[in-house]
């Protein structure tokens, strides 16, 4: 235990980047290899992007007649105007937005909190705990899809996005609640009790010692769950009945009709539809990588 | 330990309970009461329609049938074996292949070539997650389509003709090209999870294991994997999870098929949720999933406790 | 640390800004003056087409009421329509899937109206051949063909095969008349090396070559008991081990390809369309793509010599039993049974149910439709195979592809069909 207690080198970090540097002066030529290697890698996982751009840029004949991997003859961006309009996109990214951004920061607050108070509390039966806050996520959600339903008619919210926010806040903060407990139980314990006897109140020791330490953790769950509650399907589907509220991935479904489906339409939706979930991952991919710096802990 | 020392600690942990309390009142309204509702459901026969005394959901009792009727379900048990190669799919490859990806992309990429090359690999693994699954499924079935799908024109081209396949139609075949569409998919949860708490490693470490003149492998084996081990345990459970409970990527690559060749669990839940609207029996099902589900769950946070992560009492 | 706490800060804004938004949200109301409709057809199918010049003759016939129409997915009325007619977010007028498993069971869950005194009073059930009415009318038990009328067809579709004349030229292969000449045209096709049919093996055009070639040797009494219950079923008889062992046999002589049994219609469409096969087997659904996008010389004949062939009437505009404002909701119903709409809907490559044969012009649209109404007034309907219960389209898919892959006797995979069909039967 004592030799890997994480977080206990947050005072190293500081020189981390000053002596990184130097060091990248041996690349030896097996650094050159993995890294040939892993961009091969890298081209495989985004081949079915390319395909997804290929047929985004077709005109449906154009499909129809060379199949799904021809190249396209010429740039038609008709698909993408075309979804655009045919399902008023403006708003359903708006809503897609407001409700996988609202969920991502309502999920990382309420998971910290359990966390806190499983990992560093430590309270009695907090595996029990776990246990039980884990079964929204064992569950299958199909199961809570009639339950939900009554429940939310029952209280005036069937068929509003603020069900949504609130079902899906639930559900992502188990991932949270797991994720930060575990790493908190690792948690370096001169640290927390150097700030309580400097007269830190639990309020205080959460923000100014613990958060600070599991900031990049908090960054990864915040593009998690925006990401997952983006891609949610099926509680949007039963939940946002009016096209005012639906979302981005309830509004693809309009393409796949019931025997037929447009190919390219759904492409360049798609292609539409996920613009916004890697802005926001590229955005965040900062923070993600971004050590702590020595100014944290104080 | 004193008593009076035990009775502060005891004070002490009380002091954490209102930071639970949030979490809790919001875990009861939308999991807690659902799942009891659900499992009162799974006692009767009912439509998802009427519902009794205009609040309670749930039709006519008849007790243990739908338990009974789940245990004399042949093909519904079946289907579990497939599970277990969905496990090494969506959960066990991508958590080794995503702990050994995270350690070269922090141990030496990030170090020869610098953060941003990185960060540029690690964005291209995680593409896939963010891509819907009914595209994915689309484009995939492209690729492997048997005639003209690129897959099979790779093979062809380099002269493996031998090797091409109607890779989603042959019972052989079909449950490891999902597999392998899978792994694209979730390699980069593992990753991006695995680089992060990469992060809380004191660079010393490695400098120190390096002058002492230990190999890449050692490195990985004595200074990353135990130093993320809550970050393991996490991500290899929580895909586990996932894999026992998936759905929809098998379904939109096969439906199931060929002939119930990759059918899973979930399969029948939402069968007889939808298109049956055999509510009832499809609560049944989702509850016996869920009881499997979450005794692995406790056997694995046992083990996780036991493996140092999750100290047990004190100290 | 400053910049990271304004981040959150922001994070914070956005996250309580939506959530006031969202507590704002939610429909329902109810509003004289308005008609909710939904339904699911794309804006340039021909139904799209016609429907949306119905709203517009709505409008100006009924000044002052808006028509609210919501384009929805399939999928998601499939899944949730139960659910939705069961609240107050239920729109006035619907489309809905027409058959035993939805629109029955819907009638027979009390959620839609029983429309029987208006289609007598406004004259629908005139307009509408009989044999397309089955699927308009349910039973207590939610079966179709029983007394009381749920829904209105606005269109129909059937089953037919589109073909290549450019592959039948270049092959010099005749067009078959009769089903002894369609068997020689596909032994031309295989000995020049070229697989006649288009097939997908994960969707439904597997199981309805299977069905079509049982619907050869069976009569209008055996649709009905398999399709409405009339007397019991058997899955095993003579009709049915025809179409299986006879489909088998074709997978064998390479009439349609073993490779296809993993791809889904869409692929085995756009391959027809792409020219790769010589013809396809399946519904007018496709009419209105295959004429819009292909781009070589074909035709449609309906399937050799048969006196039955799957097909039925269309989806139906369905009135639910929470519709707020239902005099409309029959206006509208009513005006796109109209002359000039069902010909609009004939124009752009449907099957009108009352439309005035003579303002069909585009030659290949009116063949469509004269072949169909000469099957209707035969009663040549048959419907489909996956029709008769719940989850039966997935049961028929596995089925078929054992059969193609070799996994099961036609026997062996009657006898699972069978087992299907009599679990799922109305109890």
């Amino acid at each position: 235990m004592t030799t890997t207690l994480p977080g206990s080198g947050t005072r190293a970090r500081s020189e981390r980047a000053p002596a990184g540097r130097p060091r990248r002066r041996r690349r030896g030529p097996s650094a050159y290899l993995v890294l040939v290697a892993l961009l091969g890698l890298a081209g495989v996982m985004l081949i079915p992007f390319g395909v997804v751009v290929l047929n985004a840029l077709k005109t449906p004949q154009e499909y129809t007649a060379n199949g799904p991997l021809a190249l396209p003859e010429g740039l038609n961006l008709d698909g993408i105007t075309g979804f655009w309009e045919r399902t008023g996109f403006g708003g359903v990214l708006l809503n897609s937005v407001f409700i996988s951004g609202s969920v991502a920061v309502l999920a990382v607050l309420l998971s910290v909190l359990n966390a806190y108070a499983l990992g560093i509390g430590r309270i009695k039966g907090r595996v029990w705990i776990l246990v039980l806050l884990l079964l929204a996520n064992t569950l299958p959600q199909e199961a809570l899809v009639y339950p939900l339903y009554f429940l939310s008619k029952q209280v005036g919210l069937y068929d509003t996005r603020l069900a949504v926010i609130i079902v899906f806040t639930v559900i992502q903060t188990a991932f949270g609640t797991y994720l930060l407990s575990s790493v908190l139980a690792a948690f370096p314990r001169p640290l927390l009790e150097a700030a309580r006897i400097d007269g830190a109140s639990r309020w205080q020791v959460l923000w100014r010692v613990v958060v600070p330490v599991i900031r990049p953790t908090m960054a990864v769950l915040l593009v998690f769950f925006f990401v997952w509650t983006w891609n949610e399907f099926l509680i949007p589907l039963v939940f946002l009945v009016s096209n005012d509220n639906q979302t981005v991935s309830v509004a693809l479904g309009v393409l796949q009709g019931q025997r037929l489906m447009d190919a390219t339409m759904s492409s360049a939706a798609s292609l539409l539809g996920l613009l916004p979930t890697v802005l926001f991952f590229l955005v965040f991919q900062r923070t993600l990588s971004r050590g702590l710096t020595a100014g944290a802990i104080k | 330990m004193t008593s009076a020392a035990h009775k502060r600690s005891r004070r002490e942990r009380l002091a954490y309970l209102p930071y639970l309390i949030p979490g809790l009142i919001l875990f009861t309204a939308v999991i807690g009461v659902p799942f009891v509702m659900n499992l009162y459901t799974s006692f009767t026969e009912w439509e998802g329609v009427d519902s009794i005394a205009g609040f309670w959901p749930g039709g006519d009792w008849v007790g243990l049938a739908n338990y009974r009727e789940l245990a004399g379900d042949g093909e519904f048990w079946a289907s579990f074996r497939h599970n277990a190669l969905v496990v090494v799919a969506m959960a066990i490859a991508p958590t080794a292949m995503g702990l050994v990806l995270a350690a070269l992309l922090t141990d030496l990429i990030d170090r020869h070539f610098g953060p941003r090359a990185a960060g540029f690999l690690r964005a291209c693994v995680y593409l896939p997650q963010v891509l819907p699954i009914v595209i994915a499924g689309v484009v995939w079935s492209w690729l492997l389509n048997p005639d003209t799908g690129a897959v099979n024109e790779v093979l062809r081209a380099a002269g493996l003709d031998s090797l091409a396949r109607d890779w989603l139609g042959e019972p052989g075949t079909a449950l490891w090209a999902v597999m392998a569409v899978m792994v694209w998919v979730q390699l980069g949860f593992p990753l991006v999870v695995f680089m992060s708490g990469l992060q809380r490693v004191e660079p010393s470490l490695y400098e120190a294991a390096e002058i002492d003149g230990a190999n890449w492998w050692r490195r990985f084996r004595h200074v990353t994997v135990p130093q993320i081990r809550p970050e393991i345990f996490v991500v290899l459970l929580w895909t586990t999870i996932a894999s026992l409970k998936v759905f929809a990527p098998i379904y939109v690559l096969t439906k199931g098929g060929p002939g119930g060749a990759t059918n899973v669990p979930s399969y029948y839940s939402y069968q007889n949720f939808f298109d049956k609207t055999e509510v009832g029996y499809g609560s049944a099902i989702t509850t016996v999933l869920t009881l499997i589900i979450v005794a692995l769950t406790v056997v694995f946070l046992r083990l996780q406790g036991r493996a140092g992560q999750e100290p047990e009492g004190e100290r | 640390m400053i910049k990271a706490r304004r981040g959150a800060a922001l994070l914070a804004a956005l996250a309580t800004g939506s959530l006031v938004l969202a507590a704002c949200g939610g429909g329902g109301e109810s509003n004289p003056d308005e008609l909710r409709l939904w339904h699911y057809e794309a804006p340039n199918s021909a139904m799209g087409v016609a429907w949306s010049q119905a709203i517009k003759e709505f409008e100006s016939t009924h000044p002052g009421v808006k028509v609210k129409f919501e384009e929805k997915g399939f999928e998601q009325i499939q899944k949730t329509a139960p659910m939705v007619l069961n609240s107050k977010d239920a729109p006035d007028v619907m489309e809905y899937n027409k058959g035993n498993a939805t629109a029955g069971m819907l009638s027979r869950q009390g959620l839609l109206t029983d429309m029987s005194d208006e289609v007598a009073k406004r004259g629908w059930d005139k307009l509408i051949n009989p044999s397309v009415q089955v699927t308009s009318k349910y039973d207590a038990k939610g079966t179709m063909g029983g007394g009381k009328w749920f829904g209105v067809p606005n269109y129909a579709e059937y089953m037919q095969v589109y073909y290549n004349k450019d592959l039948f030229e270049r092959h010099r292969v005749k067009v078959p008349a009769t089903y002894a000449e369609l068997v020689e045209a596909m032994d031309a096709f295989v000995k020049k090396g070229v697989t006649p049919l288009t097939n997908a093996g994960a969707e439904y055009m597997a199981h309805q070559f299977v069905y079509q070639l049982a619907l050869d040797k069976a009569d209008r009494t055996w649709v009905d008991a398999f399709q409405r219950y009339t007397s019991k079923a058997n899955l095993t008889d003579p009709a049915w081990t025809y179409g299986a062992a006879t489909f088998t046999d074709w997978v064998k002589k390479g009439y349609v390809a073993k490779n296809s049994v993993g791809l889904k219609a869409e692929d085995a469409g756009v391959a027809f369309m792409g020219g790769k096969f010589p013809m396809m087997f399946s519904g007018s659904w496709w009419f209105g793509r295959v004429a819009k996008e292909v781009k070589f010389d074909w035709d449609t004949f309906v399937w050799p010599g048969a006196k039955l062939t799957p097909g039925s009437g269309g989806n139906l505009w369905v009135v639910p039993k929470g519709s707020k404002n239902k005099k409309l909701a029959y206006d509208f119903i009513d005006i796109t049974m109209k002359k000039h709409i069902q010909n609009a809907l004939g124009n752009a490559g449907g099957i009108p149910v009352a439309a005035d044969a003579a303002a069909i012009t585009e030659p290949k649209a009116k063949k469509l439709i004269e072949n169909f109404n000469t099957l209707a007034q035969n009663n040549g309907l048959a419907y489909y195979p996956d029709w008769p219960v719940a989850a039966f389209y997935d049961k028929w898919v596995a089925e078929v592809q054992k059969l193609m892959n070799g996994q099961a006797t036609p026997a062996q995979a009657l006898g699972e069909v069978q087992k299907a069909y009599d679990d799922g039967l109305p109890k």
